[in-house]
């Protein structure tokens, strides 16, 4: 095996670059699937929204044709993903070939429906142009997608995530203080920073920063927090030293709650928080303790705060209100259930009362509503399926690595994506309360878009499977050894040596 | 160069088995998800995507010409017809119906009968998961259904004629098959000023900043405190349980008639006494008086539990499965901790005579005098009787027994006893005008009391002919005096003008 091949410059200490390509077959076969997938819908998109055009003004079309909507923004999107396939095959490491894709088809869905909704729910200047909302997402969703690539190819060490697990905690202490001090309020929620042109969900970077400080943490205390415990009877307590870090959570949770009002947040951070503990101890009473703490938590919150006991009312009974408080939740739903089995086809969906969106937070907490109605029943399974893959790839990372760290690691950030899914999904569909968290790649917003980005380029950077080990011999001299009864690491004949 | 195939340090492999439970546990919340998806996209998929409030029905109804509603003569109640424009304008014969069809109208939505049928009246009724995959493929998937009441215009529009400027309702309905043949709420309104989009918006500001709330159908939604017309549910219950019988009398309510009865130190008082006093009454006795006293006795030796037991079998404690939303009836708020919900035996002795937290409303009224005059057997009261047209969902309504109440002898008991209470001579000075000339008629009347207000509910309940009736009518006058002064001459007059229009028996 040669190691000297290939120009290795060094950018940063955890930046190595190489060039030595590798062919990645399976990754550009499921990028061509996900591409044909993409286009369909957006063929399918461009002929509904002419026919409504031409219904409007009372013309009858002879044919819809076979142009898509929004060309420009389709087409830049697969580029940008058969160009980051490129660079992956030229960086030649041996990384997971299924995420890119996976993650890929889940932005190209959401980068569909926001060309679809009303172009004006967003808009913003940059640079004396004037962006709506299907370009901003295109814009972040090219963003991710250099994100995605840039990590995948330059992270090779970790001690700049390990060493600094402090550090990244009290940088992200100190963004929810400023998020707290200087955010503006959205919806009720002081959720967004701004600096400059641009605003921020500061929670959703923080995701990010939790699962690494998580790793850190956990990785070095493992041993200590799975074996010791304390027996109180029958019940079983986390050494108390131990406990503070599950305590500082819990607070930080309700704290998110409390000042920044963000439902969704504290609930994932907790439940991230949950399940990386119980990775990285096996120890599910402590898992245990934690839903108690949160049922507690959640009871006092439902007592003490009105915008919590809302949500928690509407969601029992939409029907209470269903002009005020639960008519958009109840309009999710109609949208939801006229979807039915197939959907009413992307573009058909949504009619507008008297002028407005029935449901205004579509593109944001409300997503999966307009999906629903659009690709139906069908469309549901395959996007929750997408997400399930792409919980199971990272997963799969963590069970490959042999790094404690780089296995809590991998670990916390497939289930951060997981479980922020499973929470607005499931919030959407009126199955919890519903929190205001975005759907990860498909939901409109940069941050949301970023953090993932980022969570899926670690990802690959650490699912990498290290340089090639010898090719194996061949069959027949494989057999030859056999028969021989020598072991595989048992001399070699030249003539099987490449 | 060779890479030695040495193994690396071996490491713990519990955080790899761990990360495959977690991702275990995640899978199968997806799952739960899915199933939740499926859940509302098919199980529940007909009722949401027919929802009046549906922004999608909405954009139908706008561009769709709504189903007509005829009632039993085949006149048209309710129909759309296209404007000059082709906009669909929704078209109502008489606002005496205001309170059964409600309205249609793209800016308010809909209430009443439209609202009630509005996916059949669309022609999107039979929105069920497997239609829709073929709608898809349908050119014209749109059939609205005409719906066909039981109700008589005539008979209703009687009845509002007959309750004027008054507030209050009546109800006629067939007692064999339970069809509703007037339903009528006053005041009433213009159901089509809420329907034209022109007219809409100062019509409907208008009917809800009217203090008299013409918009509450009082028929089926208003409660009312019945007097003693309930005095025929305590009858019912007592019979049915066993708790009285024909010749039940209480030897101390004829003593108690001159000062009136004590209850734990409630007074209960007549007003019969100069006729009847010191004479121990039976039930036709008690029921052609409308004597407090035994009716306060009798719900006392029934029982607060049985009383509310036997009153649900009339459809109290719930709302009335019925075409139109309908507001509960009931004998007290339920609070108290004595049986079936009362206080204590003061509150349970005014519920026996219709007083007390009693309320009910004029359909729940009309279904007990139905009860009695069906023998017993109570059918379940509705006002469509088909929906007709080509798509799915039409059908005819048949009649259906809904709870046997009373046996025939136990029903021919209050028969008589309703038939005294009108014809009877001193029941007729209570019920005066009821009676239907030359037709023997059943009923009762009722004075409540109303706190807040001089003037009592004037109410009528009752049937004609007694033997076989054919029609059962309530009447309400909200603070329309005693029974007789406007119930009874009101219930005489329609069931009069039933008559006339059907034939004698």
């Amino acid at each position: 095996m040669t190691a000297g091949t290939g120009a290795a410059a060094t950018v940063a200490p955890f930046l190595r670059l190489r060039f030595r390509p590798r062919p990645r077959n399976t990754e550009l076969l499921l990028l061509i699937v996900g591409s044909l997938t993409l286009l369909m819908g957006a063929v399918s998109l461009g002929a509904t929204e002419r026919y409504l055009a031409a219904q409007a003004k009372g013309v009858r079309l002879a044919a819809l044709g076979f142009g898509p909507a929004d060309p420009f923004g389709i087409g830049l999107y697969l580029g940008a993903l058969f160009a980051a396939h490129a660079v992956l095959v030229l960086a030649g490491r041996r990384l997971d070939q299924i995420l890119l894709p996976a993650a890929g088809l889940l932005g190209g869905i959401g980068l569909l429906l926001m060309q679809r909704l009303p172009q004006d729910l967003v808009s913003q200047q940059l640079g004396g142009l004037e962006l709506g909302l299907g370009r901003l997402q295109l814009l972040w969703l090219l963003v991710a997608v250099t994100v995605i690539t840039v990590l995948a190819v330059a992270v090779r060490g970790d001690r700049w995530l390990r060493s600094y697990k402090y550090t990244w905690a009290a940088a992200g202490i100190v963004l929810l203080l400023l998020t707290f001090v200087f955010g503006s309020d959205t919806g009720g929620a002081r959720l967004s920073l701004t600096v400059g042109p641009f605003s921020g969900q500061p929670s959703e970077l923080l995701k990010v920063i939790l699962v690494v400080f998580l790793a850190g943490y956990l990785s070095e205390n493992r041993s200590l927090l799975a074996e010791e415990s304390l027996r109180l009877g029958p019940l079983r307590f986390p050494p108390l030293p131990y406990l503070a870090p599950m305590g500082a959570m819990w607070a930080i949770a309700l704290g998110v709650v409390i000042v920044q009002r963000d439902l969704g947040a504290a609930l994932l951070f907790f439940a991230v928080f949950l399940a990386l503990l119980y990775t990285a101890t096996g120890r599910a009473s402590y898992a245990g303790w934690g839903i108690v703490l949160f049922l507690a938590g959640s009871w006092l919150l439902y007592n003490l705060f009105p915008h919590v006991r809302v949500r928690v009312d509407n969601w029992i009974d939409p029907f209470r209100d269903p002009s005020g408080a639960g008519f958009q939740a109840l309009q999710a739903l109609y949208a939801v259930g006229r979807g039915g089995i197939l959907g009413v086809g992307l573009g058909n969906g949504l009619p507008t009362i008297g002028g407005h969106m029935p449901v205004p937070a579509v593109h944001t907490d409300y997503p999966l509503a307009a999906l629903g109605e659009e690709l139906g029943l069908v469309g549901l399974l395959a996007i929750l399926g997408l997400y399930l893959v792409v919980v199971q790839r990272g997963l799969r990372i963590a069970a490959s690595l042999h790094d404690d760290f780089r296995a809590l690691l991998a670990a916390g950030m497939s289930l951060v994506i997981g479980i922020q899914a499973c929470i607005i999904t499931a919030g959407d569909l009126k199955l919890i309360p519903l929190t205001g968290i975005t759907m990860p790649f498909v939901s409109y917003g940069g941050s949301s878009l970023l953090a993932n980005a980022i969570a899926v380029g670690l990802l690959l950077a650490l699912s990498d499977r290290g340089p090639q080990p010898p090719p194996p011999p061949r069959r027949r001299s494989r057999l030859f050894w056999l028969g021989r009864g020598v072991g595989r690491s048992g001399r070699r004949s030249p003539a099987v040596t490449p | 160069m060779t890479v030695t195939a040495k193994t690396p340090p071996r490491r713990d492999t519990r955080i790899g088995a761990n990360a495959v439970r977690t991702g275990i546990v995640l899978a199968v919340t997806f799952a739960l998800i899915a199933t939740g998806a499926g859940y509302w996209q098919v199980v529940e998929a007909q009722k949401l995507s027919t929802a009046a409030d549906n922004p999608a029905v909405i954009a139908i109804a706008r561009r769709t010409l709504r189903g007509t509603i005829v009632d039993r003569n085949g006149t048209w109640l309710a129909r759309s017809v296209k404007d000059a424009n082709g906009e669909a304008q929704r078209q109502y014969r008489d606002r005496s119906l205001s309170g059964v069809l409600g309205y249609a109208s793209a800016r308010y939505g809909t209430a009443g009968l439209e609202r009630a049928y509005n996916s059949q009246l669309l022609g999107i009724g039979d929105a069920d998961p497997v239609h829709q995959l073929t709608a898809k493929f349908d050119p014209k998937p749109v059939k609205p259904l005409t719906l066909e009441l039981a109700l008589d215009l005539r008979l209703q529009k009687a009845a509002v004629a007959g309750l004027g400027k008054d507030t209050g309702a009546v109800v006629m309905l067939d007692p064999a098959t339970g069809e509703i043949l007037a339903l009528a709420s006053t005041p009433t309104y213009d159901e089509g000023a809420v329907a034209d989009p022109a007219t809409a918006d100062d019509a409907f500001a208008a009917l809800q900043a009217n203090p008299n709330s013409p918009l509450l159908p009082r028929a089926t939604q208003g409660r009312y405190v019945p007097g003693s017309v309930f005095k025929i549910v305590t009858a019912i219950a007592g019979l049915a349980s066993g708790a009285i019988t024909g010749n039940t009398r209480f030897p101390q309510q004829a003593g108690a008639e001159s000062k009136g009865l004590l209850v734990d130190g409630f007074r209960i008082t007549d007003g019969h006494h100069p006729a009847t006093a010191g004479i121990a009454l039976d039930l036709v006795g008690a029921t052609e008086v409308s004597c407090n006293i035994w009716y306060a006795l009798a719900g006392l030796a029934i029982g607060g539990g049985r009383l509310v037991e036997e009153a649900a079998k009339l459809g109290f404690g719930a709302s009335i499965p019925f075409d139109l939303p309908t507001a509960a009836s009931r004998l007290n708020d339920g609070t108290g901790s004595a049986p079936g919900g009362f206080a204590d035996d003061v509150e349970l002795a005014n519920a026996a005579f219709g007083q007390g937290g009693t309320f009910v409303t004029p359909l729940q009224m009309a279904l007990v005098a139905a009860a009695v005059a069906n023998d017993g057997v109570l059918m379940r009261p509705h006002l469509v009787t088909a929906l007709t047209g080509t798509a799915g969902g039409a059908r005819t309504i048949s009649p259906e027994t809904w709870n046997r109440v009373l046996t025939g002898a136990q029903a021919d008991l209050l028969k008589a006893a309703m038939l005294q209470a009108v014809e009877g001579d001193l029941g007729r000075l209570y019920t005066a005008g009821a009676a239907v000339p030359g037709i023997p008629t059943a009923g009762k009347s009722g004075t409540a009391q109303v706190v807040g207000s001089p003037d009592p509910h004037s109410w009528f309940i009752g049937f004609a002919p007694v033997d076989h009736p054919k029609v059962v009518i309530a009447v309400l006058v909200a603070n329309g005096g005693h029974g007789a002064e406007r119930a009874a001459p009101l219930a005489g007059a329609l069931m009069a003008k039933y008559f006339a229009l059907y034939g004698k028996p």
